[in-house]
């Protein structure tokens, strides 16, 4: 059992929630279908019982060979290397901001929270000359303004709540100004 | 046949109008299809409307052009950013940007012009030659049963690719397929796993996948590069493949010209599938099978090969018998339907014109790539000296946009980044990245072809077996399986710990 770590229990572990999971929401739509013999869970399920069973045989190779590769195509030899608190703080942080700012797109919207964002991720990314920053984000921000709403006219998230819905709705007025619309 | 090529050659450019709409459609595709999430569809979705006030033949023209073009656009991104332009250039990102983290950025992308033109410009020679009796062999010996034969061709040989081992190749790809299930049923539209989320009832698009699974991922793991002080800038090279490497590579372009014609000629399969299609096939008959995926050239050539002959071969069922493969051949049946034709075997005899210009355009779209392509990746290839910490913003403002324009929801850029992070911790545990998106790709074209196949033969599997090409293809695939399994329970090759 030596072999098998604590990282090999938790990814087991992971897979066998995802298989439950997916399961049990199955008989959510465990209805005949007039035309299909088989209804609607019959795919899922032979997914889902074919992964049980790789799931497990992975349990049995890692208790047996531990995280030996198999001679298999193009894998990436790297593992992730967590042992340096600042790196799992810096990480947490760079997993997190994109998700935070996927987050907000509804409410604060695009054209608001690009800026900040941009500027997260340079600083996220190791930049700490703040002038650097500060042009980057312009530059970034303006070139992205110029292809999705001045060039393809993209209908982006203007956000829901005041101020960020005034502030993106006057970026839209401006543009439309400006192309004489 | 050359009397018709030359003719049409010379209507198309015979005309300063009809030249316009056509480098308009050339330079138009290559840029949509190189952005991430602004496809070839979106440029071809403006156009729609404006395409009424056209002559049919340019209209018809421009779209065949856009769909040429617009296939090797995004093989640029994939290579030198990891971020594939749509789902078909998914596979050139395997090895292509492996080979510009090695330096060898100029290789990668010059081999992707290059045969993205071959692979284009032979597949249009067979358009012209055999349109109409390919056509209708397909229709006769092709069916939903067949098509699940492929898929499950397709899918047994993803296993191998990209995990540490087969075990994780298998939980990739079936992870992949159990994506693909989210959103309706594809025979009653009952909805599954929507889990209270009423937008999720529509499934989960692709790009934001792809994107998360690509791009995003990239971004994290070279952000911990960076964190951890492991972070080295990819090297510029210019140096584009010698004539001697791309020869020796000419089995893998012929084999990648073939798998990409015979997937494209199959409705509603394309460009997608022939890409993953010829990628499994360059690494079954690979000598180094272990090469792949750690930047082998002939893992982009067979990719890009595959996915512009496969432009070719989508025509034909669209244009001899009316038969659309894809959103954008969909789309080409507006434009005759605009101007009151009918795609079938009567535009052969009403408006031959119409079709040997469409013939000769895309002919000559793909020789554009390989002139425009050259010149475009000298340029292109400097966003590599653009420092990490300011093109990784770009970069996930472009993904963000991408994942959002295509259907205006905000759970798709939500979507993006879970894949990313999804793929960002797969990845670090030896799963396999391709292996999801061929199962997330695959996964829905195949629940939907074996329902309809079970349908057609009254839920009697071993009809599937009298018919040869299925049969052929679903033993093809068994076999792989089995080795598949014997290798799964074989001890690793090394041991690490």
């Amino acid at each position: 059992m030596a072999r098998v770590t604590r990282t090999h229990w938790v990814e087991s572990a992971i897979f066998l929630l995802i298989i439950v999971v997916f399961y049990g929401f199955s008989f959510e739509f465990n209805q005949p279908i007039e035309i299909y013999r088989y209804g609607a869970t019959a795919w899922p399920r032979v997914i889902i019982g074919v992964l049980l069973f790789a799931t497990i045989g992975n349990i049995w190779f890692q208790h047996k060979y531990g995280s030996s590769s198999q001679g298999t195509i193009g894998h990436n030899e790297d593992e992730a290397d967590f042992s340096d608190p600042k790196t799992v703080t810096r990480m947490a942080g760079v997993l997190l901001t994109p998700l935070i700012f996927a987050w907000l797109l509804k409410p604060v919207g695009i054209y608001f929270s690009a800026p900040f964002f941009i500027a997260a991720v340079m600083w996220l990314f190791g930049e700490r000359r703040w002038k650097a920053i500060l042009i980057m984000t312009v530059v970034i921000y303006v070139l992205f303004i110029g292809l999705f709403l001045v060039v393809l006219n993209a209908p982006l998230p203007q956000g829901n709540v005041s101020p960020f819905y005034d502030i993106s709705a006057w970026i839209l007025t401006m543009n439309a100004k400006l192309q004489g619309l | 046949m050359i009397e018709n090529f030359l003719a049409g050659s010379a209507a198309l450019f015979g005309d300063p109008f009809t030249i316009g709409i056509f480098v308009f459609g050339v330079i138009g595709g290559m840029l949509f299809g190189a952005i991430p999430g602004v496809s070839m569809l979106t440029l071809a979705a403006i156009l729609l409307p404006f395409t009424a006030s056209l002559e049919p033949a340019q209209g018809v023209m421009l779209f065949a052009v856009i769909y040429c073009t617009g296939t090797y656009g995004g093989a640029i991104t994939a290579i030198l950013f990891n971020i594939p332009g749509s789902a078909e250039n998914a596979p050139t990102a395997f090895d292509g940007y492996p080979m510009t983290l090695k330096g060898q950025s100029g290789k990668a992308v010059g081999a992707a012009v290059l045969c993205s033109a071959i692979g284009g410009m032979a597949s249009a020679l067979v358009m012209m030659a055999a349109t109409e009796p390919l056509a209708n062999w397909a229709i006769r010996n092709i069916g939903p049963p067949e098509i699940f034969a492929l898929v499950f061709f397709g899918l047994a040989v993803a296993s191998s690719i990209g995990a540490r081992t087969i075990w994780k190749g298998w939980m990739s790809v079936l992870i992949g397929l159990l994506i693909a299930t989210i959103g309706q049923d594809p025979v009653g539209g009952i909805n599954r796993y929507n889990f209270g989320i009423g937008d999720l009832a529509a499934g989960i698009a692709f790009v934001p996948a792809i994107l998360g699974f690509f791009a995003v991922s990239e971004i994290f793991v070279q952000a911990e590069k960076k964190a951890s002080g492991k972070y080295k800038a990819p090297k510029v090279s210019m140096t584009f493949p010698s004539w001697l490497e791309l020869w020796m590579h000419k089995v893998a372009v012929a084999r990648s010209v073939v798998v990409g014609f015979l997937c494209g000629i199959l409705p509603g399969i394309g460009a997608t599938l022939a890409a993953f299609m010829s990628y499994g096939e360059a690494v079954r008959w690979s000598k180094n099978r272990e090469e792949f995926g750690k930047g082998k050239l002939e893992g982009v050539i067979s990719a890009e090969t595959a996915n512009n002959a496969a432009t070719g071969a989508a025509m034909i069922p669209l244009l001899a018998l009316g038969l659309p493969g894809g959103a954008l051949t969909a789309m080409m049946v507006v434009v005759f339907q605009m101007h009151d034709l009918q795609p079938g075997p009567l535009v052969f005899m009403l408006s031959p014109d119409l079709i040997w210009i469409v013939f000769a355009a895309m002919f000559y779209a793909n020789l554009s790539i390989l002139i425009i392509g050259v010149v475009e990746t000298k340029t292109i290839l400097n966003l590599l000296k653009i420092p990490f910490q300011f093109l990784a913003p770009l970069i996930l403002m472009l993904a963000a946009t991408g994942a959002y324009i295509n259907r205006g929801l905000v759970l798709d850029v939500i979507v993006m980044v879970l894949a990313g992070i999804a793929g960002y911790l797969l990845r670090r545990s030896g799963f396999s990245i391709p292996g999801i998106v061929l199962g997330l790709i695959l996964g829905k074209i195949g629940e939907q072809n074996f329902a309809q196949g079970m349908q057609m033969v009254h839920y009697d599997l071993g009809t599937y077996f009298s018919r040869p090409i299925c049969a052929i293809l679903i033993f093809a695939g068994f076999v792989t399986l089995c080795s598949s399994v014997y290798r799964a329970f074989k001890s690793p090759k090394s041991v690490e710990e």
